[in-house]
């Protein structure tokens, strides 16, 4: 697999990091190069909470990229500050619900995606697994990492909770499987704006 | 304090921060007690230790500030300990005083420096800022041995190796990395040194020692106070000399493509791993590109850089790095008489990817 680098963005407390941890934990359980960094500043004490991910077969160079694969923003405020990581070979999603302004997209990108994941975590699911949708729809676009690995890693890191409460694994696994299927959908679509 | 030696068993890879990577290898390579302060981006260095140490019978104390972390290294080897402390930043310009006296009086300090952006309360995050301060900070001449890593694994190769260096040699030994190294994840391979074949080398003590001075040993002349300026004059003389001795046993450094490169990209740290992209980006395009790392910054592999400069019969170097000039300046002073031009990119506090390298030296050849 060649290099894939992803930018997932989002607020404090919305599982951003943990659901780039967990995808990169995948990935090295597969037996890639992967690289987590989290953005550690104090921008993140009230700023905006962004992870870098990158995985590849081959030794991985330096551990931030200027542009992205794929950009996830998962907050309204989080479109604009993740814009920069954005060129025209990058997969721009974001929430469908979000009310974003024109100007905040990036200016150059592949493909933007608004993605139903905050209604169908609020409706179908709950609406703490919006990050796990999140994490699906990674895998949808990206193929980092193959679905049974990526239910794996969650098993590893959420099993002791599962084991309490084994109706939160289904739910989870259901979250990724919706938020893989959705996000293969709006690639076929091509994406909306 | 019953040390428990055996820490990793069998080898087993994992997937860790660059903390934990210092953390498992100082457990490894048998520190005894960890002395240190809170700073970002290190903390996981104390939290991990915390954790850990008395699992394995080992010690920790933290400090009223970074200054007495330095000092109280500087006490616990003397008495035999195998001590380190690990800081950034701040910490790093306070503990220049504990450094240059370990440095003075030839203590085997060994001590971990995660780079953050200046001044004090500058960023949190990451620089290679502290390239100077590292080196030669200190009111002193800078005989200390500094490795630069580049990789989780090294992190971890070039701890264990660092405690033994210094104990071995009696200079300060720091590992110098960054805050992006000490926070990211990466797959890292840990091992027991003994099973490898690393010897650890002993500790000793160095004051309280038997038999009398005069009669049956020598003195320990651990001293810190000279009435006298020649007496200082004599001693520093005499470890420079020393260290100067042993200098070519300490260098290293990594070169690659460069016998017939019309470029050197010269870099350090994390920044190479950047480099090393670069080669091979600019090397597809038909650019004759190598680059040279050097992975001790003191003492400096100078003979090398010089060897790859004649060998290659390159143009230019291109120093990159996340700062304005700290590795430039230590480059030019160990090369001062080679004519290579020399051009810079220099990123003050940021990252450097390839992209950057590769744009840079198309635009300089």
């Amino acid at each position: 697999m060649a290099l894939v680098k992803i930018a997932l963005a989002g607020e404090g407390g919305q599982g951003v990091q943990s659901v780039a941890e967990i995808l990169a934990e995948a990935a090295y359980d597969e037996g890639k190069q992967t690289i987590y960094i989290p953005n550690f500043g104090l921008e993140q004490r009230g700023g905006v909470s962004i992870a870098f991910i990158q995985a590849s077969d081959e030794r991985i160079g330096a551990p931030k990229f200027n542009k992205a694969d794929v950009v996830i923003a998962l907050s309204e405020r989080a479109v604009s500050r993740t814009a920069i990581y954005s060129d025209s070979n990058t997969l721009f999603v974001y929430d469908a619900g979000f009310k974003v302004e024109d100007e905040d997209f990036p200016k150059e990108y592949k493909q933007i995606i608004g993605l139903p994941a905050l209604e169908t975590a609020n409706k179908e699911l709950h609406p703490r697994v919006f990050n796990i949708i999140i994490m699906g729809a990674v895998i949808g676009l990206t193929n980092v990492v193959n679905f049974e690995s990526a239910k794996n890693a969650l098993e590893n890191k959420l099993g002791h909770k599962f084991e309490k409460n084994p109706e939160l694994r289904d739910l989870n696994f259901r979250a990724l499987e919706m938020g893989k299927q959705m996000a293969e959908r709006s690639l076929k679509e091509g994406g909306a704006k | 304090m019953q040390t428990n030696l055996k820490v990793i068993g069998d080898t087993k890879k994992s997937f860790v921060t660059g903390n934990e990577a210092v953390t498992w290898a100082a457990l490894a390579a048998g520190a005894e007690m960890m002395f240190g302060y809170p700073i970002t981006p290190q903390n996981e260095v104390m939290h991990y230790w915390t954790r850990l140490a008395p699992k394995y019978g080992r010690g920790f104390l933290q400090t009223e500030d970074e200054i007495s972390a330095g000092f109280t290294v500087c006490g616990a080897v003397q008495a035999g300990t195998k001590a380190f402390t690990a800081t950034a930043g701040p910490g790093n310009v306070l503990m220049q005083e504990p450094f240059g006296m370990a440095e003075a009086m030839r203590l085997p300090l060994f001590a971990v420096i995660q780079q953050r952006g200046g001044p004090s309360s500058g960023t949190v995050i990451y620089s290679q800022q502290e390239v100077t301060l590292t080196t030669y900070g200190g009111n002193g001449e800078g005989h200390r041995i500094v490795y630069s890593t580049a990789t989780h694994q090294e992190i971890y190769d070039y701890t264990i190796k660092g405690f033994n260096v210094a104990w071995k040699y009696r200079f300060p030994t720091f590992l110098l990395g960054d805050g992006y190294q000490a926070k990211m994840r990466e797959p890292l391979e840990m091992y027991d040194p003994q099973e490898r074949g690393i010897e650890i080398v002993p500790t000793y003590p160095l004051i309280g020692l038997d038999g009398h001075i005069g009669e049956n040993r020598e003195p320990q002349h651990l001293c810190n106070i000279y009435s006298l300026e020649e007496e200082l004059y004599e001693v520093v003389m005499r470890f420079a000399e020393e260290y100067e001795s042993i200098s070519p046993e300490l260098v290293e450094y990594r070169e690659e493509q460069c016998d017939d490169a019309d470029i050197i990209i010269l870099s350090h740290g994390v920044v190479s791993r950047a480099a090393d992209d670069a080669v091979k980006a600019l090397r597809a395009q038909g650019i004759k590109a190598g680059s040279f790392r050097p992975i001790t910054l003191r003492p400096f592999p100078q003979a090398q850089l010089r060897e790859a400069i004649a060998k290659s019969g390159a143009k230019k170097i291109l120093i990159a790095e996340s700062a304005y000039g700290q590795l430039d300046r230590l480059t030019k002073q160990e090369i001062y008489g080679e004519t290579i031009k020399i051009e810079n990119l220099f990123k003050p506090g940021v990252g450097i990817i390839d992209y950057d390298i590769v744009s840079k030296v198309k635009s300089i050849l």
